[in-house]
């Protein structure tokens, strides 16, 4: 019941959040110059045809306001647009009327979402070996490397590493890896097991700086804490002692740093879209950005704002399932 | 009498501090990839100061006779397709990064220490409201924020560097807000406030040393993180309008002809890695040497 | 005196520091009989945890055991390697140690935690372990045992918990345990609750105890033998009753003047004035000089060696005999 009441409290605190995003958004953009929001622009593309029948202009106007609910007062486009977001529905796109902004998320979303995952999925598979083994071997040459390759991975952003690894493999190195692209005839979302690499590699080297630096110091912590002497009283064996009572506690405090890193991902998601041309939100919404394309914008933001809301929660409560001192509140 | 005051005080902590600052830097010495970083930091900023007289062409100029040409004695980081000199373009680059960075760094300092100084001081609802939106800020990408900005404002230098610095403040925040609890009630401050000491000794004397070590940390990490933003916003086509050069702008540009072109990838993505990583291992080794963990 | 359980001899152990090295046991030796409880009586930084613990493996990275044996029925414990001191540790040596409230594992269940040492030493199929886990626990006076089995470390008091660590050190029924100061993180009616809990356990399992712990009170009342420990070095050892008849080092008469006893509201308290040194090169001479009241010109110069004055009374002090006769 508790869990349920919880679970209410923090869906509606991220319904607000994301309305607040989606409301500046949205004043931003109507307020821009040479904004669609204005209906100046379509206004200027249909010049000569204002000219020449001013009846069918004027009525083409109205239609594309209607469509786009621009015919209200401010405020109560505003809320149209919150609840119409909220509940899915986007509406049309502006560069291209005729697509409903769903389908092109259809295909969109899932790629981008399989990036994200992929490359947390990478880093903790690689960053927490790692943190263990520094943790380990502390002050010794293995933790400084581990420790200068944990920073490189967070100082050097998703795109640069992408670039790198373009160069890598598309010139020093060809016919290795494909180092663009995305999916192919027949399946436009699934990509080729091989085309995963390199933006995954990319998206993922950051986290793995964050995961393994984390679960390093953390680690190195705990195994000073008093209750691993009392483990060391009872008998129990080294290893043990590092896994069952080290790792697993470092770990459930690990599970709090995956949401700030999510978010990280998301960002680097847009990039490294960019920088292997695959049709992912990221590209959707620099697209959208680029041709002024507010609706399809705004409509990216929300999705991964949203996207990066439901992952916090998720956090939230698989912490509170490994903790048992943290209580979901 | 208040001359002498003043006159033993000032004579008494230049000694101090000087002493605090030798034991810091004696340990950043001691890290061999912080003092590279320092280096190459240091050779970033003088290129960003003298760049546009060093550099040979303008950023505008466009050689289109040696159009996509590999380094040569006349281009020795070669030209783009419009031939622009890469040199160039890497040394406008570095000081249109350098500007937009510390600009934006600044922006983000300034406004976080007045809404900490703020929520600190006040408390009450202006603290939770404040606070509230600093988590926000922190758990939400502010990428997102920076884009909308940027589009609504434009792509020039101000608007791009108010965007970064208007979105990055709560960090700042959260560390001044903190500083003023601390010296409102900590332990540290009762104990010396039971010993006789007055407000202001406490201040000067414990709690900003502690606060200037901390925030030349998070300024130090700043100033990467907002070369990031920066560079990121051209990634996604909202960085500085062309012609102006950015590393954003030079990596997307040769992102899609880099497979034939590949210098015009090296150059700009290699300078600027080395760069980001420089930062990053100064500010790692700011932050060892000023709060030092201990031994093993 | 054959038949010791445990027995230190000569035990020195040194600690690195970044610029100078810390002596911090000096020659320590004693023996505990079977059954026997010996009290290893003295300030913070006198040595006495750090003389048990390096016994049993648990020294801290920067100290070293510089010479000295540590005889458990025979055996060099400090000859051997982790793995054969792993078997020793839990099953035939018991731990408690100060502070219930970190001393668990914040997110294990304290059933398992328990169990944990019998699985790892074979002592009991998994079965058989829970079943002496719910046992146990009734034992120690934890009431629902089945039910408070499940729950964490953090569900309980302060005194259920240090209840708890005994629960664990006993799991295997080892013939010595130490208990490093295990009350003093407790209230003072939870204090005698836990010493009355462990002399019943020791009765019913005739175990050893070296009870480590600086309140003199808390050894006199639980033990039957007394080591006083000052700078790493023994100050005096006797029977609890010979102890309280007729004390023969100055330090342990300011010991035994410095606690607040029941019923005594009108003595004055004589605190002994100063701090125990730490030692940063091995000691010349008797290391309390500086704080004892009836120092001589020879205390600085010589170092008292261990000596026995009475029957199984042993002190290292150049004025003993004039203390136990009232001279001074």
């Amino acid at each position: 019941m508790a869990i349920l009441k919880y679970l209410i409290k923090r869906v509606v605190a991220m319904i607000i959040m994301i309305s607040a995003v989606i409301a500046i958004g949205y004043v931003m953009m109507y307020y821009t110059p040479g904004g669609f929001f204005t209906a100046s622009n379509i206004a200027s593309a249909l010049g000569p045809l204002a000219a020449q029948n001013p009846q069918l202009y004027q009525q083409i106007l109205r239609d594309f306001q209607e469509r786009y609910g621009l015919n209200y007062p401010l405020w109560h486009q505003i809320l149209l647009y919150i609840w119409h977001s909220l509940t899915f529905n986007f509406g049309y796109s502006m560069q291209n009327p005729s697509i409903k902004i769903m389908t092109t998320l259809h295909t969109a979303f899932p790629i981008s979402c399989m990036l994200a995952f992929g490359s947390i999925v990478l880093a903790l598979i690689v960053g927490i070996p790692l943190g263990i083994i520094a943790a380990i071997k502390r002050n010794t040459w293995v933790d400084y490397t581990a420790s200068t390759v944990a920073i490189s991975g967070q100082a050097i952003p998703a795109f640069v590493t992408a670039a790198l690894l373009v160069l890598l493999f598309g010139v020093v190195i060809q016919g290795v890896l494909p180092v663009n692209g995305w999916g192919g005839p027949g399946h436009q979302i699934l990509p080729t097991p091989g085309q995963a690499v390199l933006p995954i590699v990319s998206l993922g080297l950051g986290t793995i700086g964050v995961v393994a630096k984390y679960v390093r110091n953390s680690l190195v912590d705990i195994m000073r804490q008093d209750h691993i002497r009392t483990a060391q009283a009872k008998g129990v064996r080294y290893w043990r002692i590092v896994m069952k009572h080290g790792v697993r506690n470092s770990l459930t405090a690990m599970i709090t740093v995956i949401g700030p890193a999510f978010a990280f991902t998301i960002v680097g998601t847009i990039w490294v879209e960019q920088i292997f041309s695959i049709p992912g939100l990221g590209q959707v919404l620099s697209t959208a950005f680029t041709n002024d394309d507010f609706p399809l914008a705004i409509t990216s933001i929300f999705i991964l704002a949203a996207l990066i809301s439901i992952m916090n929660l998720l956090v939230d409560i698989s912490y509170s399932l490994m903790d048992p001192r943290v209580k979901l509140e | 009498m208040a001359v002498a005051t003043v006159s033993t005080q000032s004579g008494a902590k230049p000694k101090r501090s000087r002493s605090q600052f030798a034991q810091a830097w004696r340990r950043y010495r001691r890290n061999y990839l912080a003092v590279g970083g320092l280096i190459w930091v240091i050779i970033f900023l003088i290129a960003g100061i003298i760049g546009p007289w060093i550099a040979p062409y303008s950023y505008s100029h466009t050689d289109f006779l040696n159009v996509n040409s590999p380094p040569t004695w006349q281009h020795i980081m070669g030209t783009d397709n419009l031939g622009h000199d890469m040199y160039s373009e890497i040394l406008w680059s570095i000081r249109f990064a350098l500007e937009i960075a510390f600009g934006a760094t600044l922006v983000s300092f300034v406004i976080g220490i007045v809404l900490g100084l703020w929520a600190g001081m006040k408390g009450g609802i202006v603290d939770q409201i404040i606070m509230r939106l600093v988590d926000f800020m922190g758990a939400f990408p502010t990428f997102f924020f920076d884009l909308l900005l940027v589009v609504k404002f434009g792509r020039g230098m101000g608007p791009i560097l108010m965007a970064i610095g208007i979105t990055g403040w709560a960090g700042y925040a959260r560390l001044i807000r903190g500083l003023v609890l601390s010296m409102r009630k900590g332990d540290m401050v009762e104990a010396a406030t039971a010993l006789g000491a007055s407000q202001m000794h406490i201040a000067r004397r414990y709690l900003l040393p502690n606060v200037m070590n901390q925030m030349a940390v998070s300024l130090a990490f700043g100033i990467p993180n907002d070369l990031t933003v920066m560079a990121g916003l051209s990634i996604v086509g909202m960085g500085l309008r062309p012609p102006m050069p950015s590393f954003g702008n030079l990596v997307a540009q040769a992102g899609s002809m880099m497979l034939g072109f590949p210098w015009m990838m090296y150059f700009p993505a290699g300078i600027f890695a080395l760069t980001l990583l420089s930062y990053l291992f100064m500010a790692d080794g700011l932050s060892e040497a000023l709060n030092p963990r201990g031994g093993d | 005196m054959a038949g010791h359980l445990f027995e230190v001899d000569n035990l020195n152990i040194e600690f690195r520091r970044s610029d100078d090295k810390v002596y911090a046991v000096n020659g320590v030796s004693f023996s505990i009989g079977e059954g026997g409880t010996l009290g290893i009586v003295g300030e913070s930084g006198s040595g006495k945890s750090v003389t048990m613990m390096s016994c049993i493996g648990l020294i801290r990275s920067n100290g070293t055991v510089k010479a000295g044996t540590a005889k458990f029925e025979g055996h060099d414990l400090l000859k051997m390697n982790r793995k054969q001191l792993e078997h020793i540790r839990g099953l035939e040596i018991g731990v408690i140690f100060q502070d219930p409230m970190t001393s668990l594992n914040p997110l294990m269940r304290i059933g398992d935690q328990i169990m944990e040492g019998m699985i790892e030493h074979h002592y009991a199929t998994p079965r058989d372990a829970f079943d002496r886990t719910i046992n146990l626990l009734g034992e120690m006076g934890i009431p629902e045992p089945k039910t408070r089995f499940r729950n964490y470390p953090h569900e309980f008091s302060g005194g259920m918990r240090q209840r708890i660590m005994i629960a664990m050190a006993l799991a295997c029924e080892p013939k010595l345990l130490i208990a490093d100061e295990p009350t003093t993180a407790l209230d003072v009616t939870v204090q005698m609750q836990i010493l009355a809990l462990l002399k019943e356990q020791q009765e019913k399992k005739n175990m050893s105890i070296a009870m480590i712990t600086h309140d003199f009170g808390v050894a006199t009342n639980f033990c039957d033998k007394i080591v006083v420990l000052y700078a790493g070095q023994v100050m005096e050892v006797a029977e609890t009753k010979e102890f309280i008849r007729r004390p023969a080092h100055p330090y342990t008469i300011g010991l035994k003047n410095s606690i607040i006893e029941v019923g005594q509201r009108d003595r004055a308290l004589k605190p002994i004035p100063g701090m125990a040194p730490t030692l940063t090169s091995p000691p010349t001479s008797c290391s309390f000089a500086d704080r004892c009241p009836l120092v001589t010109d020879r205390c600085r110069n010589e170092l008292p060696v261990l000596r026995q004055v009475d029957g199984n009374h042993m002190v290292a002090c150049h004025r003993a005999e004039e203390v136990l006769n009232h001279a001074v």
